[in-house]
């Protein structure tokens, strides 16, 4: 409530940061498994004076610069923007939690575009061993990129002691920390591969060259398939419990995680009896499904580990409607349209008869008229409830999610959330604004769908 | 409605580390910058210009500005994320409520520099193949138009952070039942085009000057015909530069400028202003001492020189900023849980990787050869 909702119609806000963070994640996982491809793979073309090889990796590293350094590297200050955009409290608190992780990762990223660069232009031009240096460079650097927002990224779903320590270090190294970078160095191992599959596939008319890149990409991409397991069960094993419940109450989730780990083992099937065991079979109708099936399985795993971080945006610091967890009794003494800066605001420039001396007048706002109550409740809904849910039509509607709700369910649902659903935040506000609350939800409720015949003993 | 009400409060954590620091921080960054923003904004379009006139001289300089943008681009993004940064840590309060309010233009930035850099990457592919096709071209232009509407968009958003008293009415304009659309746009306000004219006229000083650095560091070999000639351009663009600068600059300070920040600019802080104001007849005249041509050590002058010229206009444009605030709130008036382990490890961080740039760019210099004629 520190904050203005903007409200974003049928899709929400916070879905443009999940479409903003799918599109990234397809590319961040390859700037750095394609870093460490390059890096290793020039290190062995120039010990065995592959000369051919050279040609290709260099081939690759434009496609790598092309993807990366654009698309990846701009979509990934996308997700920061669309954060501050969509969740302004979670990204207040997280930037000053963690200025100096993204100060550090900034230094990374420098040396990576630098490297990148100077890795692709001086290619021929330097010695061999200070370009692999170089190309090392790079490779460290966009790993440590990735171990560095993990961190962050891991704290959002598991801030561990944070709460009671309050310290950097204690926020960075979190219990979702380990496992996550092993589940992201695997995702990045896997993708490079699968990357490289798809341009080589493309490019490489030779066909010895091609199965020596298959043969060579296989490795990583199977262990990174162990690695995306592993990692998968650690983050698992270190979920909170409402967020494991979450996971577990969620049928879309669960259909995801089978999905997300079925495609996992496919692919490490297909790689170990394919290029691995028989190399040639890399085509470009392969490669692509290859890199369909990997670029699903990782929009899977973040949309699981973005979904399951309920009621938190950033667990047990920022709930999901940007309240944190310390203002609820203040907010539930004052109301909501006392308490947050914008609803107040709200209540003053069309209503400034119920604000006396800077307290709303409780009661008086179920003395309004019916429309002005119902123009309240959904001021109410702006800033409660549309950060999970459109109202009409669109992402996780409420007129979809309440057909055939009688009265006595919407008053529940409004008066304690939390006790229909256990993943969605308590209410936040006075009773007298449940009522205008649900005066607007009762306005969006449809008949039920389904008509079945009356019960035996309804006829009676 | 009291319009400083809408500001956010202040966060129950603290600044991370002393206000000081943290402006410095930001400013040093914007410093940074800036160089390859006013690249990507006055060098492209200067270059686009350029390479459609018959004279082989400005022909050579157009493709070498183009050609080196998409480097210039990607420093200038991540040079961009230490500003961000430290403004979101410094100016939360008021940062996220004005973005909000103009969310949908504030979010085009990303579209629109993934449009424009892929643009500059198409147009430079296209000199790489000696002739450049209709949709070079076009790419080209799409992304110097791109690139413009995405400093409108950031001047949009940082001018409206500091107008709290222009947010009540653009929130009722464009909100639903109090939830902002994001549709805003902070056009009603007279600051916002000439600071955008301003800094485009500095942009060009800043193009001219890294047009006579390229010649004097960073070409090897050729004719001094070309360096003589990029000398003469640079001149005539950097005077157009100040001139524009000198006009823009007067509309903005004198017909913009509120009573507190006239009377704290022109008072106590005069000495600052006249310096910033002044500033640019320096990279200039460094600029006109090199009609013959420029040799590495003026160029280097030139291009320090300018870049000062930037670090007294972000310092400057950071002053006007919090005396604008200072109607509203006092930014610096907050809490301080300075996190000193992860500050050290970031300097030290900092100091090692400028140390492994510097090894790198040495390295890579190191193998430059001189240009074919």
């Amino acid at each position: 409530m520190h904050y203005p909702w903007w409200h974003v119609p049928f899709l929400t806000a916070p879905m443009l940061i999940a479409i903003v963070a799918v599109l990234h994640v397809l590319v961040a996982h390859y700037a750095v498994g394609g870093g460490l491809f390059l890096a290793a793979e020039a290190t062995y073309a120039y010990r065995t004076h592959n000369h051919r090889y050279l040609d290709y990796l260099r081939q690759h590293a434009w496609f790598f610069i092309l993807l990366t350094v654009v698309y990846g590297a701009i979509t990934g200050v996308g997700i920061w923007w669309t954060i501050g955009l969509a969740s302004p409290l979670a990204t207040e608190s997280l930037i000053h939690i963690f200025v100096f992780g993204w100060a550090m990762e900034y230094v990374f990223f420098i040396l990576e575009i630098v490297s990148a660069f100077i890795f692709y232009y001086f290619w021929g031009r330097l010695p061999p061993r200070t370009h692999q240096a170089v190309g090392w460079i790079y490779a460290v650097s966009a790993w440590i990129s990735l171990v560095l927002i993990t961190g962050i990224t891991g704290f959002m779903l598991n801030p561990g002691a944070w709460p009671q320590r309050q310290s950097f270090w204690v926020g960075f190294f979190n219990p979702q920390f380990l496992p996550q970078v092993a589940a992201r160095t695997g995702g990045a191992f896997l993708l490079a591969a699968l990357y490289v599959y798809l341009h080589a596939a493309f490019k490489v008319k030779d066909p010895a060259l091609l199965r020596l890149i298959e043969q060579r990409s296989a490795r990583p991409a199977l262990a990174g398939s162990i690695l995306i397991v592993l990692g998968g069960a650690g983050w698992y094993l270190f979920l909170p419990a409402s967020a494991r419940a979450a996971l577990a109450a969620a049928s879309v989730l669960n259909v995801l995680v089978v999905l997300l780990f079925a495609i996992t083992v496919a692919v490490f099937v297909m790689l170990y009896l394919g290029p691995y065991r028989n190399p040639g079979w890399l085509s470009p109708g392969f490669a692509l499904l290859f890199l369909g099936l990997g670029l699903a399985a990782v929009t899977s795993g973040e949309y699981v580990r973005e979904a399951v971080r309920k009621p938190f945006i950033v667990y047990n610091v920022v709930l999901g409607n940007q309240i944190l967890p310390a203002e609820l009794p203040r907010l539930r003494a004052a109301g909501i349209l006392q308490g947050g800066v914008w609803p107040r605001a709200f209540v003053s420039t069309h209503y400034p008869h119920l604000l006396r001396e800077g307290r709303v007048d409780q009661e008086g706002l179920l003395r309004l008229p019916q429309a002005d109550q119902v123009l309240l409740g959904e001021a109410l809904f702006m800033h409660a409830c549309n950060n999970c849910h459109a109202s009409r039509s669109g992402f996780s509607a409420l007129r979809n999610l309440m057909r055939g709700w009688t009265p006595e369910m919407v008053r529940a649902v409004t008066e304690h959330p939390e006790r229909v659903h256990f993943f969605m935040p308590p209410w936040a506000g006075t009773e007298a604004e449940s009522r205008l609350l649900e005066q607007y939800l009762r306005t969006l409720v449809l008949p039920s769908p389904v008509e079945l015949p009356e019960p035996m003993g309804g006829r009676r | 409605m009291n319009p400083a009400d809408l500001a956010a409060p202040p966060s129950p954590l603290g600044f991370p580390a002393p206000y000081w620091f943290l402006v410095l921080l930001k400013v040093a960054g914007f410093t940074l910058h800036m160089a390859p923003m006013h690249l990507w904004t006055a060098g492209l379009l200067v270059a686009l210009l350029l390479i459609r006139r018959p004279d082989a001289h400005a022909r050579l300089l157009g493709e070498r500005l183009i050609t080196q943008l998409p480097v210039v681009i990607a420093l200038g993004i991540n040079f961009g994320i230490v500003p961000l940064l430290f403004l979101q840590v410094a100016y939360y309060r008021v940062f996220y409520p004005a973005t909000v309010l103009v969310a949908w233009s504030w979010f085009a930035v990303i579209p629109l520099l993934v449009l424009a850099y892929y643009g500059v990457y198409l147009y430079a592919g296209g000199l790489r193949q000696t002739r450049l096709g209709r949709l070079h071209r076009l790419a080209g232009w799409v992304a110097a138009a791109a690139f413009l509407a995405i400093g409108f968009a950031f001047a949009n958003a940082l001018t409206l952070m500091t107008r709290l008293d222009a947010w009540p009415d653009l929130w009722r304009a464009t909100s639903r039942a109090g939830a902002p659309l994001g549709t805003a746009l902070n056009l009603s306000d007279p600051r916002l085009l000439p600071r955008w004219l301003m800094l485009l006229a500095l942009a060009l000083v800043t193009t001219a000057a890294y047009a006579v650095v390229d010649a004097g560091l960073f070409v090897r070999g050729l004719p001094a015909a070309y360096r003589r000639w990029v000398a003469g351009f640079a001149l005539r663009l950097a005077t157009l530069g100040v001139v524009g600068f000198a006009l823009f600059g007067s509309w903005y300070a004198f017909g913009t400028w509120g009573a507190e920040v006239r009377q704290a600019m022109l008072g106590r802080l005069a000495p600052l202003t006249a310096a910033t104001a002044a500033a640019p007849a320096l990279p200039w005249l460094l600029i006109a001492r090199q009609r013959r041509g420029p040799t590495p050590g003026a160029a280097l002058a030139t291009g320090l020189a300018q870049f000062g010229v930037l670090a007294l206009n972000a310092t400057s444009r950071q002053v006007v900023q919090n005396v604008e605030l200072a109607r509203f709130l006092d930014v610096a008036a907050e809490p301080m849980r300075t996190q000193w382990s992860p500050l050290v490890v970031f300097l030290l961080l900092l100091a090692g990787g400028v140390g492994v740039i510097l090894w790198m760019v040495g390295r890579a210099r190191s193998t430059l050869r001189p240009v074919p004629h």
